[in-house]
């Protein structure tokens, strides 16, 4: 069964081989000009000493096309889904060749593990190449960004493209198999992975353990998390927990209502900003960030790897079922 | 010894439709038996409850004894060709005769490419771009090669012009020639089975009908015709299976129970083809084996 899995998708498997390839030696040549602008930058600063300001500076370590490239990788763990994944089923019935292949003297069941196994393989190490050649490119980028942690990068470094990937091939297979047919299946494919990753990637991830809230006084400089956090909500609120309500002026000042108390200092031509914040934290105001420490990004990382990899095991269960179960 | 081919009470049933409606057969070892019945009579869903590839909703059906399942002895067993030939049309014959040698035990991998050779049946070239007979031999080669002991075939001749037809009946009983491989072979195409066919079941409104070796149902069966008269004195004996009454004469299709006394009426043997279509065209089967046969024997039974 593997020799006949093999001989089906040898060609498939040469496609994704080779398009791995080219992706690879743009990345590889694009990273290694990251890696040598990072680095020139590194010694440059190491000689005056200013190497502390060098995050967040505006040094350019690749090109917005590449910059979109890496980023559009976050479709590759679908692909093997979409493509392998969604006809492996369907077409069989579509054709009626699983009448072919079905009545040679092997079980469906054993037909339907070798073939799946196989392609979960083949995703996963599609995904999790593809992933190591992208974790690498943004190396230098995450250093001088810190944004290892947010949507865009998170999802396409380490290890989660590799789940992503082996839900997305199930979600193929499952859906092929109940819908026996390959272009809703494709189509189904399609809406539960991206709707389920943006989910996860615009809401649930937020969720994965309790955030950590810092507060911090509004006479002192804000209050920055160390290292690549995922940010959740930052603003003012009073002691009673709540944001400032704007007073009859409906002032502001950086997007925070300034409450009636306060108003006496929002001069209409120039406003002491300082009084006012003063005031504030007179009145028990404070500042606070919520967010998600850069110390919890592999906790993430395999959190949301095992949400992936839970579903696809589901999935599975499902598709197994319904092939034993259903007439050919 | 053990038939070929027994089921007992086999149902089958889709969501609204009864497919299969106690089917209760015997296939003796060796017999190539041609399955046959108006479209949507059941014939497909009883060769695809022998090869496994649907489960029934009643009854039981085995093959050599062993009850039909999705298992590797099971299906080592049978060879079955689907109506519309799946083979992988991308696929060259050679490719399939690898994929038949990875999945059976017992794989005659040379037998194919003998037979296609004989045929002059390219093995490289893709089965999709081979004609519909060409097709149809690589399909049938391939059944063959699991060396199976019973072979379900479902309407292969449909789509086969009169020469490929001939050449796949030719193979199909060269195959069947030792005697050891039985055969069941879905057709409408009566005067084909006709020749190579020694044993007919006959399904009708998802029923058995007929099933028997068509040597026993020549014998049993009679063709009378007769000046335009009363049938019922005919009727007491023996079954009328289907009447045509004109103007001047009646014809009867008639399963004898005893000879026919009556000298008004002309005794002649009836054909392969009249007695399928007599009993394919009642308005309500009722001959046959299964309970139908009871009541059969009921009515043979009023004397």
């Amino acid at each position: 069964m593997t020799w006949v899995t093999w001989r089906q998708y040898r060609y498939q498997g040469a496609l994704a081989a080779a398009l791995l390839a080219a992706l690879a030696v743009v990345l590889l040549l694009t990273g290694l000009h990251a890696a040598w602008v990072w680095h020139s930058a590194l010694a440059g600063c190491a000689k005056n000493g200013s190497c502390a300001s060098l995050p967040g500076s505006n040094l350019s370590l690749s090109t917005p096309l590449f910059k979109t490239l890496v980023v559009a990788t976050s479709a590759v763990p679908l692909l093997p889904g979409l493509f392998w994944g969604a006809p492996m089923v369907a077409s069989e019935l579509e054709t009626g060749t699983n009448q072919f292949a079905w009545t040679q003297s092997i079980t469906r069941r054993r037909w339907l593990a070798v073939r799946t196994g196989w392609l979960l393989l083949a995703a996963a190490v599609l995904a999790g190449a593809v992933s190591a050649i992208v974790t690498w490119w943004s190396g230098p980028d995450n250093a001088l960004t810190a944004d290892a942690f947010q949507v865009n990068r998170f999802d396409v470094t380490d290890i989660v493209p590799v789940g992503y990937a082996i839900f997305a091939m199930a979600l193929g297979i499952c859906a092929g198999a109940l819908l026996r047919r390959t272009l809703p299946a494709l189509a189904v494919t399609l809406a539960g992975f991206t709707g389920l990753r943006a989910l996860t990637a615009l809401w649930l991830r937020l969720h994965y353990m309790t955030p950590v809230t810092v507060y911090y006084k509004l006479t002192a400089a804000a209050f920055t998390p160390a290292g690549s956090y995922l940010g959740i909500s930052q603003g003012v609120v009073g002691a009673n927990g709540q944001p400032p309500v704007a007073g009859p002026g409906n002032y502001g000042f950086n997007g925070v209502p300034v409450p009636a108390a306060c108003q006496q200092f929002m001069g209409i031509a120039n406003a002491n900003l300082h009084a006012v914040e003063s005031c504030l934290a007179a009145h028990g105001y404070r500042g606070y960030v919520t967010y998600q420490p850069a110390s919890r990004f592999w906790a993430f990382q395999g959190i949301e790897t095992g949400i992936f990899v839970v579903l696809a095991a589901a999935l599975l269960a499902v598709t197994f079922w319904v092939l034993k179960r259903r007439d050919a | 010894m053990t038939p070929v081919i027994e089921t007992s009470g086999l149902t089958k049933r889709y969501r609204r439709v009864t497919a299969l409606s106690d089917c209760t057969i015997s296939v003796p070892q060796g017999r190539i038996s041609a399955l046959v019945g108006p479209n949507g009579a059941g014939k497909t869903t009883l060769l695809r409850l022998l090869a496994g590839l649907a489960a029934p909703t009643a009854g039981r059906a085995a093959v050599l004894g062993s009850p039909a399942r999705q298992d590797p002895a099971y299906l080592a067993e049978i060879g079955f060709l689907a109506q519309e030939i799946p083979l992988y049309r991308r696929r060259s014959a050679q490719e399939h005769i690898g994929f038949g040698a990875h999945l059976n035990p017992r794989w005659d991998g040379e037998s194919v490419r003998a037979r296609l050779g004989g045929l002059k049946i390219p093995l490289d070239r893709p089965v999709g771009a081979l004609s519909g007979g060409q097709r149809a031999q690589v399909a049938l080669a391939l059944t063959l090669a699991k060396r199976p002991r019973l072979l379900l075939l479902d309407e292969p001749l449909a789509a086969l012009d009169p020469l490929a037809r001939r050449n796949f009946l030719a193979a199909m009983a060269e195959a069947a020639a030792g005697g050891d491989l039985t055969i069941v072979l879905s057709s409408h195409l009566l005067a084909d089975i006709e020749r190579v066919c020694d044993h007919l079941i006959l399904l009708a409104a998802s029923r058995v009908q007929l099933c028997g070796d068509t040597e026993t149902l020549l014998a049993q069966h009679r063709v009378l015709t007769g000046p335009r008269k009363d049938t019922t004195a005919i009727a007491r004996t023996h079954a009328i299976v289907r009447e045509d009454t004109t103007a001047r004469q009646t014809a009867l299709l008639v399963r004898l129970n005893g000879p026919v006394i009556d000298p008004a009426w002309a005794v002649e043997e009836a054909n392969l083809e009249e007695i399928v279509l007599g009993y394919m065209s009642q308005d309500d089967p009722v001959y046959g084996t299964g309970p139908g046969a009871a009541r059969l024997s009921a009515v043979g039974g009023e004397r």
